[in-house]
C-alpha cells in the first residue's frame, strides 16, 4: 500500500509513518476509532492526525474534553464491546491522569473476566525538547510492571507504522510509546511498507562482536551513531533494538549477549528502577556464565527532566558518554 | 403504573435479592464466604426498578448494592455465592471474586472497587452501541460517596458533550462507608448536579420500585431516542454496614429506625396487594419461593469445585 504523506514523496518521517499506520488500519477496519484531545479539527498537538477528521469523519475521530481518565475509560468500555479504539494522550505525561483506568479496568480485564480489551494507547514520550519536568517524561517503567498491558517503543518509521498496526490488531491493551523527539528528525526513503511488525520481537539493527548495546527508541539512533564511531577504532558494537518492552524478546537479547559476552543498556528514563533494571536482571539470570564483565546501564539521572538546555542535556544520556562507556566495557 | 405481570416479576426479583442476601449474611457468619460481604438491603427497588426499564441488549454497569439488576438479567444466585467463595465456576473462575461479579454475556460489566470508574466504562459501552447503529442504552450506577471522584465528573461531562445514550444512577444511601453525606458534599441534592453537565436530573424515592421504574424508563426512552444522557438520584438508606464486618455504629439510631419503617420489599408487596395483583397468599408464596431458591443455591455453590492454578500467566493476555 502506498504511503500518503504531506512530506516529499521520496522520504517518510517517523511522524508520517505513525499517521500512515493509523490511517491504514482505520481504512481496513471500520471498528477502529480515534479519541483524544485536539485530535480532530486541530489534527493533534503534534499533527499526527492532521486530515483525519476530514478523511474519517466525526463518528470515528473524536475530539474529547480534557478528561484522560474519562476518555480512557470510554475507550476501555468501547473495547469491551468489541470496538478497537486508539487513544491519543497529548503527552505521555498526562497518562498519569488515566492510571486507574489503565491499571484496573483495561489491563486486568482479561485475567479477571476473560474479556479482551483491544485498545491502543498512543503516548508521545521522552525528553530533549526543552519541555521540562511534566512534558518530557518516560513512562514505560510504571506500566511495564502491570500484568495485562503490552508496551512497544518503535525507533524507526517502518517500526512506527508496523508496530502501530500490530497494536491496533492486538486483542490486548497496548501502550504505544512514540518518541516526539524523533517525529521529524528521522526520515527514510519511501514508499514505506505497511506490513505489521510483530509485537514481542526485538531486532539486531547492527551486528557486532565485542559488546551488545540493548536499547530502544531514541537510544537506537544514539547507539548506531556510537557504534559507527567505535568501528573506526576497531571496536565492534552490536546494537539491539528491543522495539517491544512487554513482552520482552529474551531470546534475541540472550543470543546477542552470549555472542559478545558484554552488555550495555541504554535508555533515557531515570536509572533507578528504569526498564534497564529488568533487562539487566534478565541478562544476569540468562547469560551470567557467558559474561566477561558486569552489565552496565547508561540512563537518565534520577531527577525530573529539567527545562533549560544545559540542565536537560546533563540529565539524559549523550553520545560522548555512550561512546566512552561502550569503549570501556568492550576493552576491559 | 406498570402492568400486572411486570409488577409481579419485579417483586419476585426484589424478594429473591433480599432472600439471597439474607442467606449470604448467614453464610458469612458461618464462615462460608471469603473476605467480607457487601449487600444491598434497601437498594432492591433501585436495582430492580432501573434494570427492569432496560432491554436485555442494553448494557448495565452496576455495583455491589445492585444484585437485583444482575438477577433481573439472569445471573444465578449460586454464581454470586460462588464469587464470594472463590469457586472455579464463579463468573471470574476465582481470579477475581467477592463483590466483583458480572457477566458480559448478559451485557453486565463486571466492576472493580474503584467506583465510579465504571461510569466512563459505561460511556464507552454507550458509545459502542451507538457506533454500531443500534438504539441501545448503557446504565451505570454509583453511590453518593463515589460521586466525589473525578470519574463521576469526567463521565457525565463526556456523555453529555457527546450526547451518549447513557443513564447514570446515583444511589444516595446516606453513607460512604462511615462518612455521612454532610462530609461527602455540600450539595446534597445530587439530581441538581445534572444541571452542571447540561442534562436532566431527577430525584426519586429509592424505596418505591414503581417510582424508580418510571423515572428510569423515561431516562432510557430519552437516551434511546438519541436525546442524550440523564442523571437519576435514587434516595435510600444503607441498612447494613458498608460490609458485614462493619457494625455501622456511626449511624444514629433514630436515622436507622426511621428508614427501617420503609422496607422496599414490604412496600412493593403492599402495593401489589392494594392493586389486586397479588393477595396475601400470593405474596407469601413469592417470598417462600425466594427463600427456598436461596437455600438451594447455597447448596449448589458449596458443592462447586475450587480452582487449581493452571497457566495463570497465560491467562493474563488475550490471544
Amino acid at each position: 500500500m502506498p504511503l500518503e504523506t504531506d512530506g516529499p514523496a521520496e522520504s517518510v518521517s517517523y511522524l508520517e509513518a505513525i499517521a500512515a499506520g493509523l490511517a491504514s488500519e482505520m481504512e481496513a477496519d471500520p471498528d477502529v476509532f480515534l479519541i483524544g484531545e485536539d485530535v480532530g479539527q486541530f489534527g493533534g498537538a503534534f499533527k499526527v492526525t492532521k486530515g483525519f477528521l476530514d478523511r474519517f469523519g466525526p463518528r470515528r475521530v473524536i475530539d474529547s474534553p480534557i478528561a484522560e481518565s474519562g476518555f480512557t475509560g470510554l475507550a476501555c468500555g468501547a473495547a469491551l464491546m468489541g470496538l478497537r479504539p486508539v487513544v491519543e494522550f497529548q503527552f505521555a505525561d498526562f497518562i498519569s491522569c488515566a492510571f486507574d483506568q489503565i491499571i484496573n479496568n483495561c489491563s486486568k480485564q482479561h485475567y479477571r473476566t476473560g474479556n479482551p480489551i483491544p485498545l491502543t494507547l498512543r503516548a508521545p514520550f521522552g525528553a530533549r525538547l526543552r519541555a521540562g519536568p511534566t512534558h518530557s517524561q518516560s513512562v514505560e517503567a510504571y506500566f511495564a510492571h502491570i500484568p495485562g498491558l503490552k508496551i512497544v517503543a518503535p525507533a524507526t518509521p517502518a517500526d512506527a507504522a508496523g508496530l502501530l498496526i500490530s497494536a491496533i490488531r492486538d486483542n490486548n491493551p497496548v501502550l504505544y510509546l512514540e518518541s516526539k523527539y524523533l517525529y521529524r528528525r528521522i526520515e527514510v526513503p519511501g514508499p514505506l511498507s505497511l506490513d505489521p511488525v510483530p509485537i514481542g520481537s526485538a531486532k539486531v539493527v547492527r551486528e557486532g562482536t565485542k559488546v551488545s548495546l540493548l536499547t530502544y527508541s531514541v537510544g537506537v539512533h544514539q547507539g548506531l551513531e556510537a557504534a559507527a564511531e567505535l568501528d573506526q577504532e576497531g571496536i565492534s558494537v552490536e546494537v539491539v533494538d528491543l522495539r517491544t518492552l512487554v513482552p520482552l524478546d529474551v531470546a534475541t537479547i540472550t543470543a546477542s549477549v552470549n555472542k559478545t559476552s558484554r552488555a550495555v543498556i541504554l535508555h533515557e528514563d531515570a536509572r533507578r528502577l528504569g526498564y534497564g533494571a529488568e533487562i539487566a536482571a534478565t541478562v544476569a539470570e540468562e547469560c551470567f556464565w557467558q559474561l566477561d564483565g558486569p552489565v552496565v546501564r547508561i540512563a537518565g539521572k534520577n531527577t525530573p527532566i529539567p527545562t533549560s538546555p544545559a540542565l536537560e542535556d546533563a540529565a539524559v544520556p549523550q553520545l560522548p558518554e555512550i561512546i566512552s562507556t561502550l569503549r570501556r566495557v568492550a576493552t576491559t | 403504573m406498570v402492568e400486572r405481570d411486570l409488577a409481579i416479576r419485579m417483586f419476585e426479583v426484589m424478594a429473591l435479592m433480599r432472600a439471597v442476601e439474607d442467606r449470604m449474611v448467614t453464610m458469612y457468619r458461618q464462615g462460608e464466604l471469603l473476605g467480607s460481604l457487601y449487600t444491598g438491603h434497601w437498594h432492591e427497588a433501585i436495582a430492580v426498578g432501573t434494570a427492569s426499564a432496560l432491554r436485555p441488549t442494553d448494557v448495565l454497569a452496576p455495583l455491589h448494592r445492585d444484585l437485583g439488576a444482575h438477577l433481573w438479567r439472569g445471573l444465578e444466585p449460586w454464581q454470586v455465592m460462588a464469587s464470594f467463595m472463590g469457586k472455579a465456576t464463579s463468573p471470574t473462575g476465582g481470579r477475581d471474586g467477592t463483590l466483583h461479579y458480572g457477566r458480559l454475556d448478559l451485557n453486565i460489566i463486571n466492576p472493580v472497587s474503584h467506583i465510579p470508574n465504571n461510569y466512563p466504562i459505561a460511556t464507552g459501552a454507550a458509545f459502542a452501541l451507538r457506533y454500531r447503529g443500534t438504539d441501545g442504552v448503557a446504565m451505570a450506577y454509583c453511590g453518593d460517596g463515589a460521586s466525589s471522584r473525578g470519574d463521576f465528573h469526567e463521565a457525565l461531562n463526556l456523555a453529555a458533550v457527546q450526547s451518549l445514550p447513557c443513564v447514570f444512577i446515583v444511589e444516595n444511601n446516606q453513607y460512604a462507608y462511615s462518612t455521612p453525606l454532610t462530609l461527602t458534599t455540600a450539595a446534597t441534592d445530587f439530581a441538581s448536579k445534572a444541571v452542571a453537565y447540561g442534562m436532566p436530573g431527577t430525584q426519586v424515592d429509592g424505596i418505591d420500585v414503581f417510582a424508580v421504574h418510571e423515572v428510569a424508563a423515561a431516562a432510557v426512552a430519552r437516551a434511546r431516542a438519541g436525546d442524550g444522557p440523564s442523571l437519576i438520584e435514587a434516595v435510600t438508606m444503607r441498612m447494613h454496614g458498608h460490609a458485614e464486618h462493619d457494625p455501622a455504629d456511626y449511624v444514629p439510631a433514630e436515622l436507622h429506625e426511621t428508614w427501617a419503617k420503609r422496607d422496599p420489599v414490604e412496600e412493593c408487596a403492599a402495593r401489589l396487594t392494594e392493586l389486586g395483583y397479588l393477595d396475601a397468599d400470593g405474596v407469601a408464596e413469592v417470598r417462600e419461593k425466594a427463600r427456598a431458591t436461596a437455600l438451594e443455591h447455597r447448596g449448589k455453590a458449596l458443592g462447586m469445585p475450587m480452582p487449581e492454578p493452571d497457566d495463570e500467566e497465560g491467562r493474563v493476555y488475550a490471544s
